[in-house]
């Protein structure tokens, strides 16, 4: 019962719990590696240019981020090239 | 013989790391095991006052190791459970008052008098931590699922893996789960905290007003029946020694709308 009055009322906004296990993923990557804040970012704009000046690049598709597993934390950057630049 | 010496840590303060010690003490000896309460919060004594048993403390832990006081004389036995002892901390010395090697001397002492020694680490991650760790083989880590709770218990979690070669073993164990505000999406489940910590689990107790009435009589809910936080320490003591128990149906404390119907109009009714 309570459900279905949560869905009726259901707005669009995260629920908190989702709000929060998004901060604390964030958060702890950030811990686990001492990275500092916009560390990431800079990075990413730096690979980009890098990749940029091979290929034709999908700006849209691109997925940067740092992934965890087991407590171990690996980059996994996709670029979607469009085509080789000569 | 030699017991096994687990200490109970969580970095941030307040999330129920005493009560914790305390019930687990109390449930473990409940199984007939002998187990040894060490309270590590020198400065900052409670552990006492949790079983009831603050009247009855004549020497602490710095007196032993500073031999003022042989370890028997300071051990203070349970009111109830005669296999059941406190070392009680020092309320007027600081965290300095034990190193690391006193520590392990003294874990050394006590493992071999009792099944359990069962340490209760201060807060925070600097010396005390440090010091209530160093005579343990297993760690608890206590969190409860709020973030800066969890953020703690990751750095705490990240401490221990760095001792491995000390610590064989660490779970977690997740306080105050209020399954009504997780069913709603309020807050953090317990299946999102250890994908978050990605850490083996050892218990979860429901937030329980219990705790504050056991802790007002200085009786741990662990050693009475009828709640839902002393079966969820006694299920807890039971996977420690090894049983392995079925985490408790947490959506069945919600109970039916019938009990949450009388719940709403006379809220003391426990159902």
């Amino acid at each position: 019962m309570q459900q279905v009055i949560n869905w009726f009322f259901r707005t669009n906004t995260d629920s908190a719990r989702d709000t929060a296990k998004d901060r604390m993923r964030n958060m702890l990557t950030h811990d686990r590696l001492e990275l500092p804040a916009g560390r990431l970012e800079s990075l990413e704009e730096e690979l980009i240019a890098v990749v940029s000046r091979y290929f034709d690049l999908d700006k849209d598709t691109t997925k940067f981020d740092i992934e965890q597993y087991e407590r171990r934390a690996s980059l996994v950057a996709n670029f979607r090239l469009l085509r080789s630049k000569c | 013989m030699s017991g096994r010496v687990i200490v109970i840590t969580s970095g941030k303060g307040g999330v129920g790391k005493t009560t914790a010690s305390a019930n687990i003490g109390v449930a473990l000896a409940n199984t007939g095991a002998s187990v040894a309460l060490v309270d590590m919060d020198i400065g900052l004594r409670n552990l006492d006052i949790l079983m009831g048993l603050e009247n009855r403390v004549v020497y602490n832990l710095v007196d032993v190791v500073e031999e003022r006081c042989k370890l028997r004389q300071a051990l203070v036995k349970d009111k109830r459970l005669p296999n059941l002892s406190l070392l009680p901390a020092a309320q007027t010395r600081d965290k300095t008052a034990v190193n690391s090697d006193q520590m392990k001397v003294l874990c050394g002492e006590l493992k071999a008098i009792f099944d359990f020694v069962i340490v209760d680490s201060p807060a925070g991650i600097e010396s005390g931590f440090q010091n209530a760790v160093a005579g343990a083989e297993e760690a608890i880590v206590i969190t409860t699922p709020e973030m800066s709770a969890v953020r703690d218990a990751d750095r705490i979690i990240g401490l221990l893996e760095a001792r491995k070669d000390e610590i064989s073993q660490y779970r977690l164990v997740i306080n105050r789960i209020r399954p009504n505000m997780v069913k709603n999406s309020d807050m953090m489940s317990v299946e999102d905290v250890l994908e978050i910590l990605s850490v083996k689990l050892l218990g979860v107790v429901p937030e329980d007003e219990e705790i504050i009435i056991s802790t007002n009589r200085g009786e741990p809910v662990a050693g009475t029946d009828n709640t839902r936080s002393g079966l969820a320490f006694r299920n807890i003591a039971r996977r420690i020694r090894g049983e392995d128990v079925e985490l408790m149906d947490l959506d069945a404390l919600n109970g039916t709308w019938m009990t949450r119907l009388v719940k709403f109009f006379n809220p003391s009714v426990r159902v």
